[in-house]
């Protein structure tokens, strides 16, 4: 296991920002997903051993979260939400600084910085100062910053922030490329459902600092409700009572698609008879796949 | 041969250390910066302008004869003693030197990083806070450093070449320790000085003026309160009042105030202690817990 803690908690002040956190993370890239506030930020840095928990115990890497942040740091590539950089410098000095920081001999920092700036694609404007760059470069440079010394493990805080739709897309490709080698995890801490659902195989929601899901994201889609797509004509009041006393979920889109998510056991023919019982006309059925989207919106419960 | 490798992520194969000295880069880095600033390098060779007089006057000393006509009745000035040293270490130009110096290149130390959020960077990589902060001190240290200790030892190799014999040396066996000393001593001082202002803003610029303001304002308190209560222990509340105290303990001469100079000494000791356990609040309060 990369990452293994139990019975988190953290508050800050009155406010608790983690109330029992347990989770194990393996192999491969794993989304971290909840809305604002959930506490995503707030357990990562306790990973990185910024913070230090009120209860709980924790492992990343094998290391202890509270004894041993410095074997953790050292393994462990960390790219901040914050636009984050140290004025005055340009790209690779300042990424071969951060390698050195890491504990890389000084040439070889730099020699890496540059390959990395390339990786990234800020191979050409690797001399100019980072105080010029535009977000999406800057937001590569935290990338290239976090890579710099070869990490085991990523953690990626919000990455794709701020960018615009081309931006995005490149640095998501760099983040499915890292992920994709074998001996790099990641853990990709995102409120963008897209995001996480492009990278990552494994997803642990989190909401109000309590982990509200956790597993394979295919897995979790099937396993824990059925969707289906219906079009009607007809009064949806009853028709609803009557399946959500059985213990399905309803939604009506704006173009009055009615969309139901039912248990796992569910029999989709009792939504044919709850619609004959409610006089209402079923027009349109299909089961339709389940998107992340729906899974985070049933987990945390919002629209 | 460079090896030819295809597009996309490499791992490297090298091995990462554990290092001493982990603070090095930073310190290195911060004075490379430092020196990209406007005006900061002709401001930095400005700074030796008194180090240069003084070696002059070290020379001209030991060939008083030749000098004659120009040194008449500046004999008393120009006797090379432990007094000559703490002029030099403890004048008011040089003190300003190192304040316009830490202004241009030590001001943005830390609030730069608190205004990029370049904190959590540094700290996300194997190193405490006292290893970033020792990062940052090493700046300041290496600037007060060439501009007290390195002179200073100068001026005292200077003067034992020109005279030709180690009887300067025999004669105050003591002053090469007094100039480490008290060129630690003020590096100490500068260095909190610098880095708590520098860790109280976001903003360089409020950090320059905070830097000067408590300085000289420290000088226009000791002014006003000698005024109404007539008191040389108005002196303690002046910083470059109380350096040279401590300056003229550590070499021996009198005291500019009649007040004991340990208690000067105390004083300084104490704002470094407290500018310590402030600085390091602020550098793990402001940027990693939100």
């Amino acid at each position: 296991m990369s990452i293994e803690l139990q019975n988190i908690h953290f508050s800050y002040g009155r406010v608790k920002a983690l109330n029992g956190v347990s989770l194990s993370i393996g192999e491969g890239a794993t989304g971290l997903l909840g809305p604002n506030g959930a506490g995503k930020s707030t357990l990562l840095k306790i990973m990185l051993g910024f913070l230090t928990p009120a209860e709980g115990q924790g492992k990343v890497l094998g290391y202890d979260v509270r004894t041993e942040q410095k074997f953790i740091r050292r393994l462990v590539g960390y790219m901040p939400e914050d636009e984050c950089f140290i004025p005055g410098m340009d790209a690779v000095t300042f990424t071969a600084l951060m390698g050195e920081l890491s504990g890389m001999p000084r040439q070889e920092a730099m020699k890496r910085a540059h390959e990395v700036l390339f990786y990234v694609g800020l191979g050409e404007s690797r001399y100019r100062l980072i105080d010029t760059y535009s977000a999406g470069m800057k937001q590569r440079l935290k990338l290239a910053q976090a890579l710099v010394h070869d990490p085991r493990l990523l953690f990626l805080d919000e990455p794709t922030s701020n960018l615009d739709p081309t931006g995005r897309q490149e640095i998501l490709e760099l983040i499915g490329e890292v992920a994709s080698i074998r001996d790099i995890r990641v853990l990709l801490s995102s409120h963008i459902l897209a995001d996480i659902e492009l990278i990552c195989d494994r997803v642990v929601i989190i909401n109000h600092g309590e982990i509200a899901a956790v597993g394979r994201i295919e897995d979790l889609k099937m396993i824990n409700y059925q969707l289906y797509e219906l079009k009607i004509k007809g009064e949806l009041d009853g028709f609803r009572k009557e399946l959500e006393a059985a213990g399905c979920r309803l939604e009506e889109t704006e173009d009055r698609l009615v969309k139901i998510y039912t248990p796992p056991d569910f029999d989709h023919k009792k939504i044919f008879v709850s619609a004959a019982r409610n006089q209402v006309q079923v027009r349109h059925f299909i089961r339709s796949r389940t998107s992340l989207e729906d899974l985070f919106a049933r987990v945390v419960g919002v629209d | 041969m460079a090896e030819v490798r295809e597009k996309g992520y490499h791992h490297w194969d090298g091995q990462l250390q554990e290092k001493s000295w982990v603070f090095w880069p930073i310190t290195r880095t911060g004075i490379k910066l430092a020196f990209q600033r406007k005006r900061f390098k002709f401001l930095f060779a400005c700074s030796f302008i008194p180090a240069i007089s003084f070696a002059v006057g070290v020379y001209i000393s030991e060939r008083l004869e030749d000098f004659k006509f120009m040194a008449q009745g500046a004999e008393r000035t120009l006797q090379v003693n432990p007094a000559f040293f703490k002029t030099y270490l403890s004048m008011d130009f040089i003190f300003f030197m190192i304040l316009l110096l830490m202004a241009l290149g030590g001001a943005g130390l830390i609030a730069d990083d608190f205004r990029h959020k370049a904190i959590q960077l540094y700290l996300a990589r194997p190193l405490t806070r006292l290893d970033y902060l020792l990062g940052k001190a090493g700046v300041v240290m290496f600037f007060v450093g060439l501009l007290t200790l390195v002179p200073a030892v100068v001026l005292l190799l200077l003067k034992l070449l020109f005279s030709g014999s180690f009887r300067f040396f025999l004669d105050y066996p003591w002053l090469l320790l007094s100039i480490i000393f008290y060129s630690a001593f003020l590096m100490l001082f500068f260095t909190c000085f610098v880095l708590l202002a520098s860790s109280l803003s976001r903003n360089r610029n409020y950090v320059i003026a905070l830097i000067f303001a408590t300085y000289y304002l420290s000088e226009i308190a000791r002014g006003i309160f000698y005024v109404i209560f007539r008191s040389p222990y108005s002196a303690l509340l002046s910083i470059p009042a109380n350096l040279q105290q401590v300056a003229a303990a550590f070499f021996q001469v009198k005291t500019p105030y009649a007040v004991p100079w340990h208690f000067s000494f105390l004083i300084i000791l104490s704002f470094c202690l407290l500018s310590y356990f402030l600085i390091k609040g602020k550098v793990r309060g402001v940027e990693v817990i939100r």
